[in-house]
C-alpha cells in the first residue's frame, strides 16, 4: 500500500521460485511433447544403428529428467531474490507488446506496412516524437528495406493488401 | 556507396521489362520461381539457369526472383506452391520428387495439387566404382557383389529418393543386396567413392565428372536406352560415349532417369500454363541451354501438355512398384 | 615451390584494377548483406550468381568469394554492436564483443574482430598455397566416423564451461539437439516431429532461434534494466584502431591456435561455425585466467573470429579440390561453377590454373581489402548508435523480424523469433546457458547423420570410431577434452581434503 515500499525495495511481481517452477515446466513439457512425437518412428537399435526415432526420444528423456531436477532444485532453493519487480515488468511490457503488435500487424498488413506503423507508434508514444519526425522516420525505414530488398536483392518480403492496391506484388 | 548503387542498377536492369510478343496471358506482377532445393543443388542450378536465360532473351516482361524452399526433400516448396492456388505468379521448380514424395512421406499435398507445365531435361544415371577397384566392367562388379550379399556399400543421396529406389532396382534385376548408405547430397556419396569408404554409387554424370577426371572414380555402366552422346575425351582415352549401358551389360533395367520439370500452382489458368510452356520452350532453344545441357551431360528432352501427363504417370507407376515392394508407401 | 611460381602468376591474373574493382564491389556488397541478419551469405551470392553468367569464371568467382569475405565481416559487426550475429558463424564473437560494445569500448572491440578475422583468413590462404595437394588428399581420408569425430571433438571442447547448473546446461544442449532433429531425416527419409504442421517441414531454422535468442531477448532485458546503450557513446578515432593494432601481438598464442582450430576444421567438414565455438572454448580453458570470459575479454573475440575466418577461407578448397562445400556460401558457389563449365575436382587445379591461382590469389587482396574497407565502416557504425535508442531500438527490432523472415519466407518464423525471443530473456535472468542450445543445433542433426551412417557402415558397431589411427586420435581427444573438466573437479575436491586433512 505504502508508496514509499516501492521506492525502497520495488514490489516483486513474480518470485524467482515462481518464474523457475514454470520454466523447468515448460522445459518439461518439451521434452515430453519430442518423447511423444520419436516414439512413431521406432525408439530401438537395429542392425543399421539406430531408429530414426531413437535419438530424438533419449534427448526428450534427458530434457524430462533435468527439468524435473530443476522444478526441485528450484522449489527447494526457498522464494529466492526477486525475478521480476513492477517497474521492470512495466519496462519489459512496454517494449514487447508493441513487437508482438508488429508481429500481428506483419502477419495481416505486410511488413512494410507493418514496419512503418510500429515505428510510429513506439516514436510518438513511448519516444515521445512529433508526429512528423516520426512520420519521416518511419516511412523512411520501411522504404529503405523496400528498395535494398525487393529492388537490389530481389528477396520477397511478406506484402500485405497495400502493396496489392498499389500494383507492386 | 555509389557502386553499390550502380550494379544494383545492372542488376535490376538484367531483369527489367522489353517488349515481347503478344499471348493471351501475361504475368501482371513479378514471377517467383521456388526451387525445392537448398541453394546450390541441382535443381537450384536448373532454375537459376532458365531464369538467366530468360532474363538475357527477355522472354518475360516481369521481374524474376528466385526463392529457395528445399526444406523436406522439397517438399516445401509444393506444399508452398499448393497454398498459391490460383496465382500463375508462382513457378515451382522440381524433380520427379514432386509425384514420388507424397508416396514416401505424410505430406500436405498430393501430387495432382499441382499444374504440371513441362519437363524440360533428362538427368542420367550410371553405376561407378572407385578408380583403383579391380572391377572392369558392370557385369564382374555385380557378380561380385552377388557372390557376397550385404558386402558392398553403395552410396547416394538421400532416403527413399532416386538413388536408393535404383539400388533397389539393381538387386531387383540382378540379385544382389548392398548396403545402401543415405548422405545429404550427391558430392559427399563422389567424394566418399573417390576416398574407397563406399564401394559403389549411382550417381548423375554431373556429380561425378570432377572425380572421374582425376581418375578417383570410373563409370561400369549409364542407365539410358542408348549410350551417351560421345562429345570430348573426358578422363583418359574415355569420352562419356564410350561407356556401356546397364542393359549391354546384362542389367535388366532399360531406363532409370530422373525428369527436371517445371510446375504451377493449382487451378493455375490455361493461358498461364500455355504461356510458360512457350517461354520454357524458347528456353530450350538457346545456345546457353545447349551448353547447360551438355556441360552437365543430361538428355535434352522436352515434355509439355498431354505427353508430359503420360511421362508422369508412367514414372510414378515405374517408381512406385519400387516403393510398394520395399514398404515406403505411407498410407 | 611450385605452388609459389603459380601463386605469383596468380597474382598477375587477379590484380588489375577490373577487379581491384570488382573485390571493393563485392565486400561493400558482402558487408551489407552480412549486417542484415537472415539475408546472409548465401543468399547473397546466390543473388549474385545470375549477374556473373555472362562473365569471366574468374572474375565471376572473384566477385563472389569477395562478397563472402565483406558478409563475414558485416556478420561479426553486428554481433558486437547489437547481440545479433549477422552470420550463423558470428554468435561466438558476441559472448564478448557485445559486453565490450555496452562497456564502451565498440571501436576496441571492432578493430580486434576485423584485425584477427584477417589474420585467421590470411593464415587459411597460407595452408592452402602451401598445402593444396596434401590437404586435398588428406580430405579424402574423411568418412563418416571421422566426421563424426570432428564433430565430438567440436562440443567436447566447448561444454562444461561454468555455468551455474549443470542440469540448466544439459536441458539447454538437450533442447538444441531436440530442435535439430525436425523436419526430413537423411537417413530414414521420414519427417520427424512435425506433427503434420506445414510449417515444420523445414525444421526449426538455426539464425531464426539465433535471431530470437539473442537479438530480441537482449533488447528485451536492456529495456527492463531501463540502460539504453548507454556506454556506447564512445567516439572513434583512427588512434583507437592504431592501439589495437599495437596491442594485438600480446594476443600471439590466442592467435595462433585460433587459425589452427580454424584451418582444421576448414578442411575437415566442421565448417566456420563450429570452429568459432570450438576456438572460443578452447580459449577460455587455457586460459591462466578464467574470469572476464563472457564479460568483455579481448581474447573472447579474438578467438571466435580468427577461426571463423581461417575456417571459410581454408573450406575452400575441399570446395575445389573434391566438390564438397565446406558451408552454405561454399555450396552456392559450387553451383556457380558448374554453370560456369568448371566441374570442381582435382583435376580443376591443373586444368585451370588460372582460375584456381587467380582465387587464391584474390583471396589474399581480398582479405586486405575488407579489412580496410571494413575498418572505414567502423566510424559510420558507431554514429548508428548515436541515434537515440528509442528510434534504433524499434529499428532493429524490424531487422530482426526482417532476417527472420528471409531465412524461408516462412511467415511462422516471425512468430518463431518471438518465441525464441522470450525464452532467451527467461532463460538469461534464471542463468540457463544459451550457447550450448546454439552449437547443438548447429552440430546436432550433422552428427546424428555422421553417426547412424557410421552405424550403417558398421552393421551396428560402436568398434568403427577406433577403427583407423585417424578417427581413434580424434576420438580420444574428444574424450579427454569432455572429462577435463571432470578431473579439474576432482583435483579441486582432492586438494580441499587435503587442507583439511591435517586440521582433523
Amino acid at each position: 500500500m505504502s508508496s514509499t515500499d516501492e521506492t525502497v525495495q520495488p514490489r516483486a511481481l513474480l518470485s524467482r521460485r515462481a518464474a523457475e517452477t514454470v520454466a523447468a515446466l515448460f522445459t518439461g513439457a518439451i521434452g515430453a511433447t519430442v518423447v511423444i512425437g520419436s516414439r512413431e518412428y521406432g525408439t530401438g537399435w537395429d542392425s543399421s544403428g539406430p531408429q530414426p526415432g531413437a535419438f530424438p526420444f533419449y534427448v526428450g528423456l534427458i530434457i524430462v529428467a533435468a527439468s524435473l531436477v530443476n522444478l526441485v532444485r528450484g522449489a527447494l532453493a526457498g522464494a529466492g531474490p526477486v525475478f521480476v519487480d513492477r517497474l521492470q515488468a512495466r519496462q519489459a511490457a512496454s517494449f514487447f507488446l508493441p513487437i508482438v503488435a508488429f508481429v500481428v500487424l506483419t502477419v495481416t498488413l505486410g511488413i512494410y506496412v507493418g514496419a512503418a506503423l510500429y515505428l510510429f507508434g513506439v516514436m510518438v508514444f513511448q519516444g515521445g516524437y512529433r508526429w512528423w519526425t516520426a512520420l519521416a522516420v518511419s516511412l523512411g525505414v520501411a522504404l529503405f528495406f523496400f528498395v535494398v530488398l525487393e529492388r537490389w536483392f530481389q528477396v520477397p518480403l511478406l506484402k500485405g493488401p497495400l502493396e496489392a492496391a498499389l500494383g507492386i506484388y | 556507396m555509389k557502386r553499390i548503387t550502380a550494379l544494383a542498377l545492372a542488376f535490376a536492369a538484367s531483369v527489367a521489362s522489353a517488349p515481347i510478343a503478344q499471348a493471351a496471358w501475361q504475368p501482371s506482377k513479378p514471377v517467383e520461381f521456388v526451387v525445392t532445393s537448398g541453394p546450390g543443388g541441382g535443381t537450384d542450378t536448373f532454375a537459376r539457369v532458365v531464369q538467366s536465360i530468360i532474363a538475357k532473351h527477355k522472354l518475360v516482361e516481369q521481374p524474376i526472383v528466385v526463392t529457395n524452399k528445399g526444406g523436406g526433400s522439397g517438399a516445401e516448396g509444393f506444399v508452398y506452391g499448393k497454398g498459391a492456388a490460383g496465382d500463375p505468379h508462382k513457378v515451382i521448380f522440381g524433380t520427379n520428387n514432386e509425384y514420388l514424395l507424397p508416396l514416401v512421406a505424410k505430406l500436405a499435398f498430393k501430387p495432382d495439387d499441382l499444374t504440371p507445365v513441362a519437363a524440360m531435361a533428362m538427368d542420367e544415371f550410371l553405376i561407378w566404382v572407385n578408380g583403383n577397384a579391380e572391377f572392369k566392367d558392370a557385369k564382374t562388379y555385380l557378380a561380385a557383389a552377388k557372390s557376397k550379399p550385404e558386402g558392398f556399400k553403395m552410396g547416394g543421396s538421400q532416403s527413399k529418393d532416386t538413388d536408393e529406389t535404383l539400388t533397389k532396382l539393381i538387386e531387383g534385376a540382378t540379385g544382389t543386396k548392398f548396403i545402401y548408405i543415405p548422405f545429404k547430397g550427391g558430392g559427399e556419396a563422389a567424394v566418399q567413392l573417390a576416398g574407397a569408404h563406399i564401394d559403389s554409387n549411382v550417381n548423375n554424370p554431373n556429380e561425378n565428372i570432377g572425380q572421374w577426371k582425376a581418375g578417383l572414380v570410373k563409370p561400369l555402366c549409364v542407365f539410358s536406352p542408348q549410350r551417351l552422346p560421345a562429345g570430348p575425351k573426358v578422363a583418359g582415352d574415355m569420352s562419356w560415349g564410350d561407356i556401356p549401358t546397364c542393359k549391354e551389360q546384362g542389367v535388366g533395367i532399360d531406363q532409370f532417369q530422373m525428369p527436371r520439370t517445371v510446375w504451377l500452382a493449382p487451378k493455375a489458368p490455361d493461358d498461364a500454363v500455355s504461356f510458360y510452356a512457350d517461354v520454357l520452350a524458347k528456353v530450350k532453344d538457346t545456345p546457353e541451354w545447349k551448353e547447360y545441357i551438355e556441360r552437365t551431360s543430361q538428355t535434352n528432352r522436352f515434355l509439355s501438355g498431354a505427353e508430359l501427363k503420360t511421362f508422369i504417370a508412367s514414372d510414378e507407376e515405374k517408381n512406385r512398384k519400387v516403393f510398394e515392394k520395399e514398404g515406403w508407401v505411407v498410407k | 615451390m611450385d605452388n609459389l611460381i603459380s601463386l605469383m602468376h596468380g597474382f598477375g591474373v587477379a590484380a588489375t584494377g577490373f577487379h581491384l574493382t570488382l573485390m571493393v564491389v563485392g565486400v561493400l556488397l558482402g558487408i551489407l548483406v552480412g549486417v542484415l541478419p537472415g539475408l546472409g551469405a548465401p543468399n547473397g551470392v546466390s543473388l549474385l550468381l545470375p549477374l556473373t553468367f555472362s562473365m569471366d569464371p574468374v572474375s565471376a568467382i572473384i566477385l563472389l568469394t569477395s562478397m563472402y569475405w565483406g558478409a563475414l565481416f558485416g556478420g561479426s559487426t553486428t554481433s558486437i554492436l547489437f547481440n545479433i550475429p549477422g552470420e550463423p558463424s558470428s554468435v561466438a564473437t558476441t559472448f564478448d564483443g557485445y559486453p565490450m560494445a555496452k562497456q564502451g569500448r565498440a571501436t576496441e572491440a571492432l578493430s580486434l574482430a576485423f584485425l584477427s578475422a584477417g589474420f585467421g583468413a590470411l593464415a587459411g590462404v597460407v595452408l592452402i598455397t602451401i598445402l593444396s595437394t596434401w590437404v586435398a588428399k588428406f580430405a579424402l581420408r574423411f568418412s563418416s566416423p571421422e566426421y563424426f569425430a570432428v564433430y565430438f571433438l567440436a562440443f567436447a571442447s566447448f561444454v562444461g564451461l561454468g555455468g551455474t547448473s549443470p542440469f540448466k546446461t544439459i536441458v539447454s544442449m538437450m533442447l538444441g539437439f531436440a530442435f535439430a532433429t525436425v523436419g526430413m531425416d537423411t537417413i530414414s527419409g521420414s519427417l520427424r516431429l512435425t506433427f503434420g504442421f506445414n510449417e515444420l517441414l523445414s525444421g526449426i531454422s538455426f539464425l531464426v532461434a539465433v535471431i530470437g535468442l539473442f537479438g530480441i531477448g537482449e533488447l528485451i532485458l536492456t529495456m527492463e534494466e531501463g540502460l539504453r546503450f548507454d556506454g556506447i557513446h564512445a567516439k572513434v578515432s583512427p588512434r583507437d584502431v592504431l592501439a589495437t593494432i599495437q596491442r594485438m601481438p600480446r594476443y600471439w598464442m590466442t592467435l595462433l591456435r585460433s587459425s589452427l582450430i580454424g584451418c582444421w576444421m576448414g578442411i575437415t567438414p566442421g565448417g566456420p561455425t563450429a570452429a568459432s565455438f570450438m576456438s572460443y572454448g578452447l580459449a577460455k580453458r587455457f586460459a591462466r585466467n578464467k574470469e572476464g570470459f563472457g564479460k568483455g575479454r579481448p581474447e573472447g573475440v579474438i578467438a571466435p573470429e580468427t577461426a571463423d575466418h581461417a575456417a571459410g577461407t581454408s573450406a575452400i578448397l575441399p570446395m575445389l579440390a573434391l566438390g564438397v562445400p565446406g558451408s552454405a556460401t561454399a555450396a552456392v558457389m559450387m553451383g556457380g561453377l558448374m554453370i560456369w563449365g568448371l566441374n570442381p575436382g582435382p583435376m580443376l587445379f591443373i586444368e585451370k590454373p588460372d582460375f584456381v591461382w587467380g582465387l587464391v590469389a584474390s583471396m589474399y587482396l581480398g582479405n586486405v581489402v575488407a579489412v580496410v574497407l571494413v575498418l572505414a565502416t567502423v566510424p559510420f557504425f558507431a554514429a548508428i548508435l548515436r541515434i537515440p535508442f528509442a528510434i534504433i531500438g524499434p529499428v532493429i527490432v524490424v531487422v530482426c523480424f526482417i532476417g527472420a523472415y528471409t531465412v524461408s519466407s516462412s511467415m511462422f518464423d516471425l512468430w518463431l523469433a518471438l518465441g525464441f525471443g522470450v525464452v532467451g530473456y527467461v532463460f538469461k535472468k534464471l542463468d540457463y546457458p544459451v550457447a550450448p542450445l546454439v552449437l547443438a543445433m548447429v552440430l546436432g542433426d550433422k552428427a546424428e547423420d555422421a553417426f547412424r551412417q557410421s552405424m550403417i557402415m558398421s552393421r551396428g558397431s560402436l568398434a568403427i570410431f577406433w577403427s583407423n589411427p585417424l578417427v581413434a586420435c580424434m576420438t580420444a581427444l574428444a574424450v579427454a577434452l569432455l572429462l577435463w573438466p571432470l578431473i579439474g573437479m576432482a583435483q579441486d575436491r582432492l586438494r580441499a581434503s587435503r587442507a583439511v586433512a591435517p586440521v582433523g
